[in-house]
């Protein structure tokens, strides 16, 4: 509980460091294409355009009503996918560093996730130019986005404090995650409707936590939706359980950590 | 400035050591226990350095010397012991490490001031001087890909030694560069030691130690063998090391 309090503490002494870390990935992504920071929101956009236009076509949807779904549910995986992707690889991939100063090593992780957070609000740049486009109205809920999105900030978190603690003791973690990302991704509805899911099988739905989020997310853009309380607090739940799980191991663990970098 | 009290360092490794999840669950589920080796890196090492004081640590490799440093720096917790510092420690160990290539010599300068602990406004007050102290000049807007390796320790040396520490720790000689820029990295640590900030120096290189250490803590095994004037103890190790089966060759 001490160390727990006296880390929160030397981060947020580190805050400078955390603010140059996620500056640091953005530059590094952009900094050598000439379109910079245009590719941040062309990139889903892009994808966006061929796979509405494959699953509108599958699914005999108007465009009008699949893009935007297909953008928004892309938007928000590819902040999760990412995020966590990233900071799993952080610790092994800092090794130098933390083996030679002393620092919280936790920030290597949160920066991960910051720094896919202002890529999400980035490429919401173009999400939010398509609804225009088609004359999509906002919901009303549109004022519960910051929270909708902080919860599925604080559920990478987590993750990402998970993973990449795991992956110092074992390498084999990112091959492992890899494949479990894609199967997690087809099992989100991104690109699908979650109706096509058969009734036998909806109760699963409330194991993937991604379902609520996305969901949430949506119906705090464009997409009217009777659930959004109860997503919002199921959503809360899976936050603080990830993020506990992920700051406890950590915690566990993070002074065995120099030992295996 | 520098206390460090009966500190013990030890630390289980995995003998046959699953480094992957999927050996890890074969292992467990063929009902293997994983068997342990404790190591003891350091055993109940104490000194003091006082202001002004140089300590050098000498010993084989494998020694604990490192793990002395690191345990100084904060970077390891000692399993039993104390470590007292008044004030920064900085670690003059692994110059460079934490740049990025892709990145300007600025940005760098900026990103590693950060590491060190260091808050927005300090940073920008110490930046025109860090870059003087470097001799980079215009070349600090260009990436630290297109950086020579002496231009690249010069940035890290100007900015781990800009704010004056409490205790430096220095691992090995300093090879920044040319001689011109050597001579002016002693100046700047001569100045440090006259200034009363402690030193402790790891190195190999026996008449280094012997020329700027006021003291002289000899490691064997992770425990302190001798400890005193640099002279008596350099003569003893070095002795030690021409003796098969007493201690490791100095590398």
């Amino acid at each position: 509980m001490i160390g727990s309090m006296t880390e929160v503490v030397d981060i947020v002494r580190h805050r400078e460091l955390l603010r140059n870390l996620v500056l640091r990935d953005i530059k590094i992504r952009y900094k050598r294409s000439i379109l910079g920071f245009v590719w941040v929101m062309l990139n889903p956009a892009l994808t966006m355009l061929v796979l509405s236009v494959v699953f509108a076509e599958l699914f005999h949807a108007s465009l009008r009503e699949f893009t935007p779904y297909v953008l928004s549910g892309l938007v928000l995986w590819l902040f999760f996918a990412q995020s966590t992707s990233v900071a799993l690889k952080s610790f092994v991939g800092n090794g130098p560093l933390i083996t030679t100063v002393a620092l919280p090593k936790a920030v290597f992780p949160l920066s991960a996730v910051l720094s896919a957070l202002v890529n999400l609000v980035l490429s919401s740049v173009p999400l939010f130019g398509l609804l225009a486009a088609f004359g999509v109205p906002l919901t009303r809920e549109v004022v519960l986005l910051p929270v909708a999105i902080l919860e599925v900030f604080v559920f990478a978190c987590g993750v990402a404090l998970t993973l990449s603690t795991v992956t110092v003791f074992f390498q084999d973690m990112t091959y492992i995650y890899d494949v479990l990302l894609v199967a997690w991704m087809y099992l989100t509805p991104i690109f699908y409707p979650v109706s096509i899911i058969p009734a036998k099988f909806q109760w699963l739905t409330h194991l993937n936590p991604m379902i609520p989020y996305l969901r949430a997310f949506r119906a705090c853009i464009y997409l009217r939706s009777d659930t959004l309380g109860e997503d919002l607090w199921y959503g809360l739940v899976w936050a603080i359980v990830a993020f506990a799980v992920g700051w406890v191991l950590y915690q566990r663990f993070k002074d065995r950590i120099v030992y295996h970098l | 400035m520098l206390n460090v009290s009966d500190v013990w360092v030890r630390y289980r490794m995995a003998r046959e050591k699953p480094r992957t999840l999927q050996e890890y669950v074969i292992y467990r589920l063929r009902g293997g226990t994983i068997a342990y080796d404790e190591l003891l890196a350091l055993r109940g090492v104490s000194l003091s350095v006082e202001r002004g004081e140089t300590l050098g640590v000498i010993g084989a490799n494998g020694a604990g010397k490192s793990t002395l440093l690191k345990v100084i720096a904060g970077v390891i917790r000692p399993t039993r012991g104390t470590v007292d510092v008044t004030g920064r420690v900085a670690p003059l160990i692994g110059l460079g490490t934490g740049f990025d290539p892709e990145l300007t010599g600025l940005e760098n300068a900026y990103l590693n001031a950060a590491i060190l602990g260091r808050t927005r406004k300090e940073i920008d007050a110490q930046l025109s001087s860090i870059i003087e102290f470097a001799e980079l000049g215009e070349f600090i807007h260009s990436p630290l890909r297109t950086y020579s390796s002496g231009m690249v320790v010069r940035l890290a040396f100007a900015i781990a030694t800009e704010v004056e520490p409490a205790v430096l720790l220095i691992d090995e000689v300093l090879a920044v560069g040319d001689e011109h820029f050597t001579a002016k990295c002693e100046k700047r640590i001569m100045g440090f030691k006259d200034d009363g900030v402690a030193m402790v120096f790891v190195s190999h290189a026996m008449s280094a130690v012997s020329r700027l250490c006021d003291r002289v803590l000899w490691l064997d095994h992770g425990a302190p063998r001798m400890c005193g004037d640099p002279q008596p103890v350099i003569d003893a190790y070095v002795r030690a090391s021409h003796t098969p089966g007493d201690v490791g060759q100095p590398a």
